[in-house]
């Protein structure tokens, strides 16, 4: 990359090459050529004329083709994945097939109280009530109870994850453009796994202080790599992206 | 020269006119023998138009442009989970339909410990039923299959940006979708009555119950009373096998309809 004002020459730039008054046309380069292949080429003009006005006289409407066609392409392709991905599914259920526990019994309180994996997210949050301040000017009471803080600290996450529409605009498509962005989505995905390790800490053989306070630790250890990670990848890249581009769409 | 109008496409008069070497002749005769019955004409554009094509100058597109191909080639596998997780949803749905028919939402008269109505359809679908096993395991699969990709379209989109600005509120019904989701896979798994889906619904009742003001109403809605009973599987029933599919099914029509319309974001 250079760093002079000369325009450059090296197909830079919009990358259309108008054609000047020099350039032979397609038809004028055919016309050039001789012996067969001017032989085959007169005939398919006629040909193709010939065609064209049967075609003119004919009452059968031709439509534009304005994209591919659904059948066979689309629908064969489709075809194709949705059967790969079905397919995968059976296999499964084949390999691995669901389990059913013992009847419900109110009386039998299991030691290990769980949601499907999905919602271990939520569950976690329901287990900081540790994070619930007793506050002094109530005389050590907290304000509100346990669960509800955990009811409401699901609410925030929600409401945050809605609100990024919002917060993050512009034209930038990669997390290398917005390292910030792509870090707080890596904290966030590892927040997702700690909180849910948090849920299951009956099963995690650590200690719970340590797991509390990794719950949240982890997430900004990973954020902030991934922000030093992202940054340094965006310098190397404006390295070799060109300026036009550098000033067309600053980074953010 | 006569006064009929001459025929422009007179392949062998336009041959009688031209003076032509014996070889030209037999090439051009068995050229027109054989584009009169294959017609090669039509491939030989396929191929002349392929190399124009190939030769033209076209314009460079933004990629090319700005030297971009190699930097995000490897997020275009994961710009199929958003239809993968339709597909869970559609094998879901059919084998959740078969299950129905074998499944009743009833605890009957079982006390703790006991095997409830519903536990017993679950464990004759489980053991008589031929097929019932399969069944059920399909259905429980592709549940888990679609819960787990449409956590990752979730994440696809966060980090290529694709919620950006034209599609705020597509990204805002994603979030009801995912939402729905999780709603269809818990009522869902409540429904064998088991351990697992009573406990979950204690865990469910309590958290109704938490909240402010609204949580004596919410629990008395969605679980119909504050213990789990007979209403509450009834309710998570309906909300599973009439309510969600209906409301779910129509949320993702928009949410394609919306990414039809408006196109998938570029990436970049």
């Amino acid at each position: 990359m250079t760093d002079d004002n000369t325009p450059e020459t090296d197909g830079g730039g919009t990358g259309i090459v108008a054609p000047d008054d020099e350039t032979p046309t397609w038809r004028e380069r055919k016309e050039r050529t001789t012996g067969l292949s001017r032989l085959t080429y007169e005939y398919f003009e006629r040909a193709r004329r010939e065609d064209e006005d049967l075609r003119r006289e004919s009452d059968y409407v031709e439509r534009d083709v304005l994209a591919f066609p659904t059948w066979p392409h689309e629908i064969v392709r489709n075809l194709a994945i949705s059967s790969f991905f079905v397919g995968m599914i059976i296999f499964l259920s084949a390999t691995l097939p669901p389990h059913i526990g013992d009847p419900a019994n109110p009386n039998v309180t299991p030691s290990i109280i769980l949601p499907d994996w999905y919602l271990y997210w939520s569950f976690g949050l329901l287990k900081l009530g540790y994070l619930n301040p007793e506050l002094s000017i109530l005389g050590g009471q907290k304000l509100m109870a346990d669960r509800t803080y955990g009811v409401l600290a699901n609410v925030v996450v929600v409401g945050f994850i809605a609100i990024v529409p919002f917060l993050n605009k512009g034209s930038a498509r990669r997390p290398v453009e917005q390292p910030l962005w792509g870090a707080i989505g890596i904290a966030g995905v590892t927040f997702a796994l700690t909180i849910s390790a948090l849920s299951v800490q009956n099963l995690m053989p650590m200690d719970l202080r340590v797991l509390q306070d990794l719950t949240f630790l982890a997430p900004f250890v990973t954020g902030c790599i991934a922000y030093a990670v992202l940054k340094t990848m965006r310098e190397g890249y404006m390295y070799d992206l060109n300026r036009r581009y550098y000033r067309l769409r600053p980074p953010k | 020269m006569s006064l009929q109008k001459q025929d422009e496409h007179d392949h062998k008069a336009w041959l009688e006119n031209k003076d032509l070497s014996p070889v030209e002749r037999g090439f051009l005769v068995s050229l027109i023998w054989m584009d009169q019955r294959f017609r090669i004409v039509d491939y030989l554009e396929l191929l002349e138009t392929l190399y124009y094509r190939v030769n033209l100058q076209m314009p460079k597109s933004h990629t090319e442009q700005y030297d971009l191909d190699n930097k995000f080639w490897y997020w275009y596998p994961l710009y199929t989970l958003g239809f993968f997780s339709t597909l869970a949803y559609i094998v879901a749905a059919i084998s959740g339909a078969l299950l129905g028919f074998y499944y009743s939402p009833a605890i009957g008269g079982a006390a703790g410990g006991e095997a409830s109505v519903a536990y017993s359809q679950i464990a004759f679908i489980m053991q008589d039923l031929q097929f019932g096993f399969m069944l059920r395991s399909i259905h429980r699969w592709s549940a888990q299959v679609m819960t787990a990709a449409v956590f990752l379209h979730m994440l696809r989109v966060y980090f290529t940006g694709g919620y950006k600005e034209p599609r705020e509120l597509n990204w805002l019904l994603g979030i009801v979708l995912i939402s729905l989701t999780m709603v269809f896979g818990y009522t869902g798994y409540l429904l064998p009555w088991d351990q697992l889906a009573f406990w979950a619904g204690q865990i469910g009742v309590e958290m109704a119950l938490s909240i402010p003001l609204a949580g004596e109403w919410v629990a008395q809605l969605l679980f119909g009373g504050f213990s789990l009973s007979q209403s509450t599987l009834m309710r998570m029933y309906i909300l599973h096998v009439f309510l969600l599919p209906f409301v779910v099914t129509a949320l993702i029509a928009l949410h394609i309809g919306i990414v039809w319309v408006q196109g998938i974001a570029e990436p970049h």
